[in-house]
C-alpha cells in the first residue's frame, strides 16, 4: 500500500487518502498526468482496471472521471479521480486501453454515454445504446429524455437502416471469390440470448468475433437516479433476475456506508443466507445452460426442478420468486418466521439427493470433456490483463473472491475456502460452477445454524432485527461496495448530493461486460461449433452486460 | 419365466390408470405454492385508507394513481394499474395504517390474469368502488363537523368577548346561540 502511496505523491495530486482496508482514494489535479501514473501503477503491479465511471457536475462544468485500479493477487486497489471540462469539444481524456486491455470497452461505454472521447482508444465505436443515441450523451444531467422519446417512429427507422447499412457494407467489403462471410450469431439463436455476435468466418474458421450488445439496454444507471434510495432497489435487482438478491446487498451496503449506518448481525448472516440460495439458483442454471448449449436440455431441466425448491423459499421469504425486492438499505426487508427453514431444509435435502447423479452423469462426461477441454483457454495473465472475475478467473486459478478479499455482510465469520481449478479451459469453468455450487449450500447450511442457533439463545429476535432505519434524505457523500456476484466481481459508485432523497449517481461495474470482451480473443482460429461451448462456458447474462 | 416377466410389464405400464401422477394439478388454479407473503393482486380498503399519497409517491413504477373523491379530508384513494405494477410490495410498506394495510398485496390473488381473453388495457386496472351512499355518509360526517366546529369557534369567540368586557368566564351571557357545549368540548 505504501509503494502506491509512493508512486502518487510523485505526482501532483490533491489528496491521498486510506479508504475502507484495502483501497486508496486519491484525486490528480490534472488529468494529463494519468497516463503516466496509470504507467507506474501498472509496473506496480495493479494490472486489472476494474471500470471507468464519470460523473456528471453541471454546476461546476466538470465530468469527474473514477477510475477503480485493482491487484488480484496482493489485493491492494486504487481509487483515482481526475476532473476533465464538461463542453463536449473539449471533453477529452488519454485513453488507458493501449495499457489496460480491461478498460477497452468501459471507455467505450463511458464515451457513448457522457460523450468523453478518449484520446488513441483503438476502437471508439458506441455501444450498448443504440443508433438512434449516437451522438447524444444520454446519461449526462441535462439530457432530455422526454423530447428523445417523442420521435420514436424515426428512431426505429434509422436502427433499421443502420442494420441494413451494415449488411450491406458487408457485401461490398468480404471478396466475392472468397469463402468468407459475417454471420449473425444471435440475437435470436437458442443458445445467444438477446446479444448478436458479428463472426467474421472464413469458411468454418472464425476469424474475428464483434459482440453487438445492448439489446436489453435498460439504462438502470439512470433509472436509478429518478426513484429514492429504497425505490432504487428494484432498478438494481433487474441487473440480472438470475441472482438479484447480491446486486441489492452490493446498492444497500453503498448507501449505509453514506448514511453511516451499521446493520444487526442478524440482517448480516440473513444477507448471507439470501445471497447464498440467490448464487444457488443462479449456478444451477448456469449448469444447465452450458449443457444447454451443446444440444442436451437433460441438464437444465434437472436443475430447474431442484431451482424450484429454493425458489419455493424466496417465495416464502419475501413473497416473489424471482424479482424478491428482498434487501433494502438498513437491513432485509422481512422478518423471519422460523417455520421458512422447513422449506430451506427441504431444498438442502433435494440438493443433496441430486447432485451426485449430476456429477457421474454430467460433470464426468466424457464427451463433454473432450470437446470443452480444448477451448476457450484462458491463462492467468488473461485474467489480470482482462480484469475478469467470478468462476471465469477461478477456473484460471488466480485466487480472487470479493467473498474473502473484502468480506462484507458475515462473510468474515463464515468458514470457506478459495475453489480453483489450474487449467483455465471452458471444462473448468463448468467444474467451477460444480464446485461452488456444494460450497454455496455449505454455506447456506452455516448460516442456517447460525440464526437457528441465535434464535434459540435469544442472541436475535427474527420478527425485529431485520432493520435498522436509514434516513430518508442523506447527506453529501460517495462510496463504493464491491459484492461477490454469481457471475463475479460488481462494483457499485454512489454518488449522492446534500439532502438529496435520490442517488446522484449509481455506476454497476457487472462482470459480463468484461467476460464477453474476451470471446475474440478466445474464438480467433476457432470454428463455428466452438462458439455456442465457450460463449456458454463465460457464464454470461445479458442482463449485466447491456444494463 | 417369459410370461411371469411379460405380465410384470403389462401390470406395471397398466399401473399408471389408477395412480395419480403429481402433474394433474392445475397450477391455474391451484397454486402448487402459495405463501402467506405472496405478493398477487392489491386489495385497496377505501374506509381505513387516509389519503395520505405516500404508496403513489414511493411506486417505483408509477402504476398508481389517486382517485379523488368529492370531500375535504381523506380525498384520494389509491387505484393500480397492473398491467404496469412489478408487484415489489413497496406501497404496502409505506401506507401507515394501522392495524390492517389500506393497500394489500401480501396473500393475493395470484390468478388474476387467467379467466379468459382480455381485450382492453383497462381490464387490468384495480378500480375502488366506492357506493354513493358511503360518499353521501362522509359528506354528511363532514358537513356535521363543520358545523360543530363553526360553533366552537363562535362560542370561543364569545368567551373572549365576555372575557374582555369582564364579565364571569365560566357563565357566558347568552348570545343566541343554542347551548352545544355538551356535545362540542
Amino acid at each position: 500500500m505504501q509503494k502506491i502511496k509512493d508512486i502518487l505523491k510523485e505526482f501532483s495530486t490533491e489528496y491521498i487518502e486510506d479508504y475502507k482496508k484495502i483501497w486508496i482514494k486519491s484525486k490528480l489535479t490534472t488529468s494529463d498526468s494519468l497516463l503516466s501514473v496509470a504507467k507506474a501503477l501498472k509496473e506496480e503491479g495493479l494490472r486489472s482496471l476494474s471500470t471507468v465511471s464519470p460523473t456528471d457536475f453541471p454546476d461546476t462544468d466538470t465530468i469527474e472521471m473514477n477510475y477503480f485500479f485493482e491487484d488480484l493477487q496482493t489485493k491492494r486497489n486504487l481509487w483515482l479521480k481526475c476532473d476533465i471540462p464538461r463542453e463536449i469539444e473539449k471533453c477529452e481524456i488519454a485513453s488507458l486501453t493501449p495499457l489496460f486491455a480491461s478498460a477497452n470497452w468501459h471507455e467505450r461505454e463511458a464515451f457513448s454515454m457522457f460523450g468523453v472521447r478518449f484520446l488513441n482508444h483503438p476502437d471508439l465505436r458506441p455501444i450498448i445504446a443504440s443508433e438512434d443515441f449516437k451522438g447524444k450523451a444520454p446519461f449526462r444531467r441535462d439530457f432530455d429524455w422526454d423530447a428523445h422519446e417523442k420521435d420514436t417512429m424515426i428512431h426505429m427507422k434509422m436502427i433499421v437502416d443502420a442494420f441494413k447499412e451494415e449488411q450491406e457494407n458487408n457485401e461490398i467489403n468480404l471478396d466475392a471469390d472468397s469463402s468468407e462471410m459475417v454471420l449473425n450469431w444471435g440475437p435470436t439463436h437458442p443458445a445467444s440470448g438477446p446479444i448478436r455476435l458479428r463472426i467474421h468466418t472464413d469458411g468454418e474458421e472464425i476469424i474475428s468475433v464483434d459482440p453487438d450488445i445492448g439489446y436489453v439496454w435498460r439504462a438502470l444507471e439512470h433509472l436509478v437516479t429518478k426513484k429514492d434510495f429504497i425505490g432504487a432497489i428494484v432498478a438494481v435487482e433487474r441487473l440480472c433476475f438470475m441472482d438479484n438478491i447480491n446486486s441489492m446487498v452490493g446498492y444497500s451496503m453503498a448507501v449505509e456506508e453514506i448514511a453511516g449506518t451499521e446493520i444487526t448481525p442478524f440482517a448480516k448472516w440473513m444477507r448471507v443466507l439470501l445471497g447464498e440460495v440467490a448464487r444457488v439458483s443462479s449456478h444451477v442454471m448456469g449448469l444447465g445452460g452450458f449443457f444447454n448449449n451443446l444440444g442436451l436440455h437433460t441438464l437444465f431441466m434437472w436443475n430447474m426442478d431442484m431451482r424450484e425448491f429454493f425458489l419455493d423459499f424466496l417465495e416464502s421469504y419475501s413473497g416473489a420468486r424471482i424479482a424478491t425486492a428482498a434487501i433494502e438499505p438498513g437491513g432485509v426487508r422481512y422478518g423471519l418466521d422460523m417455520t421458512m427453514f422447513d422449506e430451506l431444509q427441504k431444498a438442502i435435502e433435494k440438493f443433496d439427493e441430486g447432485i451426485d447423479e449430476v456429477y457421474t452423469i454430467f460433470v464426468q462426461n466424457p464427451t463433454m470433456k473432450m470437446r470443452a477441454k480444448q477451448v476457450g483457454q484462458l491463462s492467468a495473465d488473461d485474467i489480470e490483463d482482462f480484469g475478469l472475475s467470478g468462476i471465469v478467473a477461478r477456473g484460471s486459478g488466480v485466487k480472487t473472491d470479493i467473498r474473502m478479499d473484502e468480506p462484507y455482510a458475515a462473510y468474515d465469520e463464515v468458514d470457506m475456502e478459495y475453489i480453483t481449478q489450474k487449467d483455465g479451459t471452458s471444462y473448468d469453468r463448468f467444474v467451477m460452477l460444480f464446485e461452488e455450487l456444494k460450497q454455496s449450500v455449505n454455506i447456506i447450511r452455516q448460516a442456517k445454524k447460525h440464526i437457528e442457533d441465535g434464535v434459540a439463545s435469544g442472541a436475535f429476535n427474527p420478527t425485529k432485527d431485520h432493520m435498522v432505519k436509514v434516513p430518508k434524505k442523506l447527506p453529501k457523500g460517495e462510496a463504493i461496495s464491491r459484492v461477490e456476484w454469481a457471475r463475479g466481481e460488481v462494483l457499485m459508485h454512489l454518488v449522492t448530493q446534500e439532502k438529496s432523497s435520490k442517488p446522484y449517481r449509481l455506476k454497476l461495474r457487472a462482470p459480463s461486460f468484461n467476460h464477453t470482451m474476451m470471446l475474440d480473443h478466445l474464438l480467433k482460429d476457432k470454428t463455428l461449433s466452438d462458439v455456442p461451448l465457450v460463449f456458454g462456458s463465460l457464464y454470461i447474462c445479458q442482463g449485466d452486460l447491456d444494463r | 419365466m417369459m410370461i411371469i416377466d411379460m405380465i410384470k410389464k403389462v401390470i406395471r405400464v397398466f399401473r399408471v390408470v389408477w395412480i395419480k401422477s403429481p402433474a394433474q394439478v392445475d397450477v391455474r388454479y391451484t397454486p402448487m405454492h402459495h405463501p402467506a407473503r405472496y405478493r398477487g393482486q392489491h386489495t385497496i380498503d377505501y374506509e381505513s385508507c387516509i389519503g395520505c399519497d405516500a404508496c403513489n409517491k414511493i411506486c417505483p413504477v408509477h402504476a398508481i394513481t389517486m382517485k379523488e373523491l368529492p370531500l375535504k379530508k381523506q380525498n384520494i384513494v389509491p387505484e393500480v394499474n397492473l398491467s404496469v405494477c412489478i408487484f415489489c410490495g413497496l406501497c404496502e410498506d409505506v401506507c401507515p395504517t394501522k392495524p390492517s394495510k389500506s393497500i394489500l398485496l401480501s396473500g393475493g390473488r395470484y390468478d388474476m390474469l387467467s379467466g379468459g381473453w382480455h381485450e382492453d388495457q383497462e381490464d387490468f386496472w384495480v378500480n375502488v368502488d366506492i357506493p354513493q351512499s358511503y360518499i353521501e355518509s362522509r359528506l354528511e360526517e363532514e358537513e356535521a363537523t363543520r358545523v360543530k366546529k363553526e360553533l366552537a369557534a363562535k362560542k370561543r369567540k364569545a368567551i373572549a368577548k365576555a372575557k374582555a368586557m369582564g364579565t364571569d368566564v365560566s357563565k357566558p351571557t347568552f348570545d343566541g346561540t343554542p347551548d352545544f357545549s355538551g356535545g362540542a368540548k
